[in-house]
């Protein structure tokens, strides 16, 4: 093989790969932006039309949606991050064995479908579940209580979801501190919380960023479970991608909310990608 | 088995000059070492002999065709790698097979018996079946070797073949190498960051500093005449004191140093006095007793001892900087003591490039 | 990094570590232990054991059918995305080239992106230019949406590889098919299989694409349990969700062996 052939050794074996991407992933995602401004998602100014986006911001409706959205994103986040960090923690300290066994407990609920997931908790918090029962024994709340349809019920469930997300990343980045910085701190007399404070969570900053942009873009593009749990009185943006699109066959408006949802997602993620690639090869 | 010639040759990265033009016969048969500090360009000219990276500028020339564009899989040469490369999903006979199978020189009873003799040659015969992690590091490096020669190349190239072993490992394979290439002889060319490897295996060496050869000649040659003062410390031990040479009274030469000593010197390159620098070897300056002389003689004051098991290194005071000579481990000097270094002018160079250190 | 915690502490952590063990693990179990039940209703706990659902959902033709259409659209996905996966793995890990950083991000941003974006854009591109979806347009979908995952198995299992191997094949006249054939590949073997599990996974238990590609001849396992869900869903359903939950176990388990502990997510 000549130097030539070399140079195009890459290319040859990138090529079917991209050309499946820009396929089934990139040229979707621009179709989508093109029925969101375009009539018809024709490409010509003349068929510039921001009728969908009118209707989206004339109705009250649809800034609740993105307004509960939104909230959802942050508290699954906020809870995500609470929970996860003392996690991460107590895999990063556990022997190998423990490790393997958190691992195992983060990583099958992740890799189980998302309908299987939602199905359980919608059996967890509905009427006849374990918490709505216990709750009522204790006589806390009336006799037709449960958390399903509830939001408290959509983050419970979020957040059971997006918890192995935010604890992989964090196991990650804790993992990558030297050691020897925190013997170093406890040699020159700070004990472990002030260890924790002033030297592991300072350190652990780009996961902890990193971790909650995942989360927070997963969350509110979540379609599946807000949907089954929150059903059609707290709808959240994907879901009103789905309604516009499969029940009232309104592709403008469908694209329109997905390209919302798509900007909110790049908001996020943008700054941190530019960021990140200072920091990463 | 061909020579090699280097014409020209240059490589860069980017904006980094890795090799900035380099000349270079390697005649046929002949083992050359390429030595020098990391980032000098050795390993980047081997890489460009043996095809693995193209040169911006320059040809190479192996016996007498041109392969300055030919793949390296074309180049008829062996390579032996730093890390081994060993394919670890292989045995050890499928590893030997590999550039046999690859070339399709010859058929399946020719290839065993070449990969028993190539085995019998760096004494492993029985370990044939086995895979590369369950040999030690020294038998995983004579596999790598038998594997760079298996298919008769006309070059051999070796990439700092030694440096992953212990110092014992070393010095054993060092001889062994020796051994195994008077039974086949071949063109090699070797690289190593280790001074003493090149001067005991190689037939010529060639000192390169910052992408261009410095010096190349016979071992013992460089060793001796150091043309600049870096060849002359990588080469190891070599103290180098800046002096200012005049024409002695009576005949010779005497050079001065900058505290005001002086002592006799041998004759300056080109006959002219002035600056430049004296290079005394550590194994060339002794400690004078007390009723001892020596053509040269300078008076100093010991600083340090240091206990090396088979020897001691003093560092003394004298002509204006810090000198190391080589004592016996076993030497009554402390920290302190006054003392009278002696040599030979003879056994000093002078050198004129004017550089200290690299 | 927890050094010198306190035992207090530390028995607090136990106890929280247990709470989250169950807390992640909740709805999985729930879930198997429902399609135990012996009863008609779906209730937690169940009341009493039988595994008469299982037999029930095997024999229902609905449910045989999304099983086959799961399985076959899954093989499909899983034969093309790898392939290409891994040829994308080891251009990124081995070359350095113009345009890299976004040849990366292509092939590792239907991670992070919203699937529902990307599956409302195949609706509508497939309908304009297909007619309409079909199994073709999901299985499109769930190759890019697999790809990403064989790219960082192969990759993280690529980059323990020597390079020096690949060198040495070149210079023993190795041409580049034989070189990966022979030399390169076979070493990346446990992180291909591992992709290919993890990426059949994928396509299996995908409920977001398959929601806006379906037609009413095409009907998939998460689809079924998606739509009981709306309903009222039976022990059936438990048991159909349990298969797939099984199914995870599995992936995990074998992949986890094969990766040898290179974490591939997050």
């Amino acid at each position: 093989m000549t130097g030539a052939a070399r140079r195009l050794e890459p290319a040859l074996l990138l090529a079917p790969g991209a050309v499946a991407l820009i396929a089934a992933f990139l040229l979707p995602i621009l179709q989508v932006l093109a029925y969101a401004f375009f009539k018809d998602g024709a490409l010509s100014w003349s068929a510039l039309d921001f009728t969908a986006w009118r209707r989206m911001t004339d109705d009250d409706y649809h800034l609740f949606v993105g307004l509960r959205t939104l909230r959802i994103g942050l508290i699954v986040t906020a809870a995500c991050l609470i929970l996860g960090y003392p996690l991460a923690l107590v895999i990063d300290a556990a022997s190998a064995r423990m490790k393997a066994l958190l691992f195992l407990a983060l990583l099958l609920p992740l890799m189980t479908s998302v309908v299987v997931r939602t199905f359980g908790w919608l059996v967890i918090l509905g009427r006849g579940g374990p918490i709505a029962r216990a709750l009522r024994d204790l006589g806390l709340v009336p006799n037709n209580f449960q958390l399903a349809y509830t939001e408290t019920g959509i983050v419970i469930a979020m957040t059971q979801v997006l918890l192995p997300y935010m604890t992989l990343v964090l196991v990650g980045v804790i993992g990558q501190i030297d050691r020897r910085l925190v013997e170093a701190a406890r040699t020159m007399g700070a004990g472990w919380l002030h260890a924790l404070r002033h030297v592991v969570i300072p350190l652990s900053k780009p996961g902890i960023i990193a971790g909650s942009v995942l989360v927070f873009a997963i969350t509110i593009s979540s379609f599946i479970t807000p949907v089954l749990i929150g059903g059609l009185k707290l709808p959240v943006l994907a879901a009103g991608v789905f309604h516009s699109a499969i029940a009232y066959n309104d592709w403008p408006l469908a694209a329109a909310q997905a390209t919302a949802l798509f900007a909110i997602v790049a908001l996020v993620l943008l700054p941190y990608a530019l960021t990140a690639r200072g920091n990463a090869r | 088995m061909a020579g090699v010639t280097i014409k020209g040759l240059a490589k860069s990265f980017g904006k980094v000059e890795a090799l900035k033009g380099v000349d270079l016969t390697i005649a046929d048969g002949s083992f050359v070492a390429l030595m020098g500090p990391s980032g000098c360009g050795k390993t980047t000219l081997l890489r460009l002999i043996s095809g693995l990276d193209m040169a911006t500028r320059g040809s190479v020339l192996i016996g007498d065709s041109d392969v300055s564009r030919t793949p390296p899989e074309k180049r008829n040469i062996g390579l032996m790698f730093q890390s081994y490369a060993l394919f670890p999903h292989m045995t050890v006979k499928d590893n030997l097979a590999f550039p046999m199978k690859m070339r399709r020189s010859y058929d399946a009873a020719e290839r065993d018996r070449r990969i028993a003799r190539a085995l019998d040659l760096v004494r492993l015969p029985a370990i044939g079946d086995r895979y590369p992690r369950q040999l030690s590091g020294g038998q995983q490096q004579r596999v790598a070797f038998a594997r760079a020669l298996i298919d008769e190349p006309s070059v051999l190239l070796l990439d700092e073949p030694l440096s992953n072993l212990d110092a014992r490992l070393r010095d054993d394979m060092q001889m062994e190498l020796i051994e195994i290439r008077k039974q086949a002889p071949i063109t090699t060319i070797l690289v190593t960051h280790d001074q003493t490897e090149g001067l005991t295996l190689a037939d010529e060496i060639v000192v390169m500093r910052e992408g261009r050869i410095e010096q190349a000649g016979a071992p013992r040659a460089v060793y001796a005449d150091p043309k600049t003062a870096f060849v002359a410390d990588f080469l190891g031990g070599a103290n180098l004191i800046p002096v200012s040479v005049a024409p002695a009274t009576g005949g010779g030469w005497t050079a001065a140093a900058a505290n005001g000593q002086s002592a006799p010197a041998p004759a300056p390159p080109g006959g002219q006095g002035g600056r430049m620098t004296l290079m005394i070897r550590q194994e060339h300056l002794r400690a004078l007793k007390p009723a001892e002389t020596a053509e040269a003689e300078v008076q100093g004051k010991v600083e340090a001892v240091a206990y090396r098991g088979q020897t001691a290194q003093v560092a003394v005071q004298a002509l204006g900087q810090s000198l190391r000579l080589i004592a016996p481990p076993d030497t009554a000097f402390a920290a302190g003591d006054e003392i009278r270094l002696g040599w030979s002018p003879a056994d000093s160079r002078l050198i004129a490039d004017g550089s200290q250190r690299g | 990094m927890t050094l010198g915690a306190p035992l207090a502490i530390r028995a607090v952590a136990a106890l929280f570590v247990v709470l989250m063990i169950v807390f992640l693990l909740a709805p999985l179990v729930v879930v198997m232990a429902a399609s135990l039940s012996a009863g008609g209703y779906l209730v937690f706990p169940p009341q009493g054991l039988s595994l008469k659902w299982y037999a029930e959902i095997l024999a229902d033709r609905r449910y045989q059918e999304a099983l086959t259409t799961s399985c076959v659209i899954a093989l499909l996905s899983t034969a093309i995305a790898v392939p290409l996966g891994t040829a994308g793995a080891i251009a990124l890990t081995r070359f350095r080239f113009p345009g890299r950083s976004a040849a990366q991000l292509l092939f590792l941003s239907p991670l992070l992106f919203p699937t529902i974006v990307v599956a409302i854009g195949l609706l509508i591109l497939a309908s304009r230019l297909l007619g309409g979806s079909s199994i073709a347009v999901i299985v499109a979908g769930h190759v890019a949406l697999a790809i990403p995952f064989v790219v960082r198995t192969v990759g993280a299992v690529l980059e323990g590889v020597d390079r020096a191997t690949e060198e040495a094949a070149r210079v023993m006249g190795a041409n580049a098919w034989r070189r990966y054939s022979l030399v390169v590949l076979p070493q990346c073997k446990s992180g291909i299989m591992a992709g290919t599990l993890l990426a059949f996974l994928v396509s299996f238990d995908d409920a977001v694409l398959v929601l806006f590609l379906r037609t009413p001849s095409i009907d998939t396992l998460p689809l079924r349990i998606y739509a009981s869900l709306e309903f009222s869903p039976d022990p059936g359903v438990a048991a159909a969700s349990t298969i797939l939950i099984l199914m995870a176990a599995f992936v995990v388990l074998i992949s986890e062996r094969l990766l040898a502990g290179r974490h591939v997510v997050g």
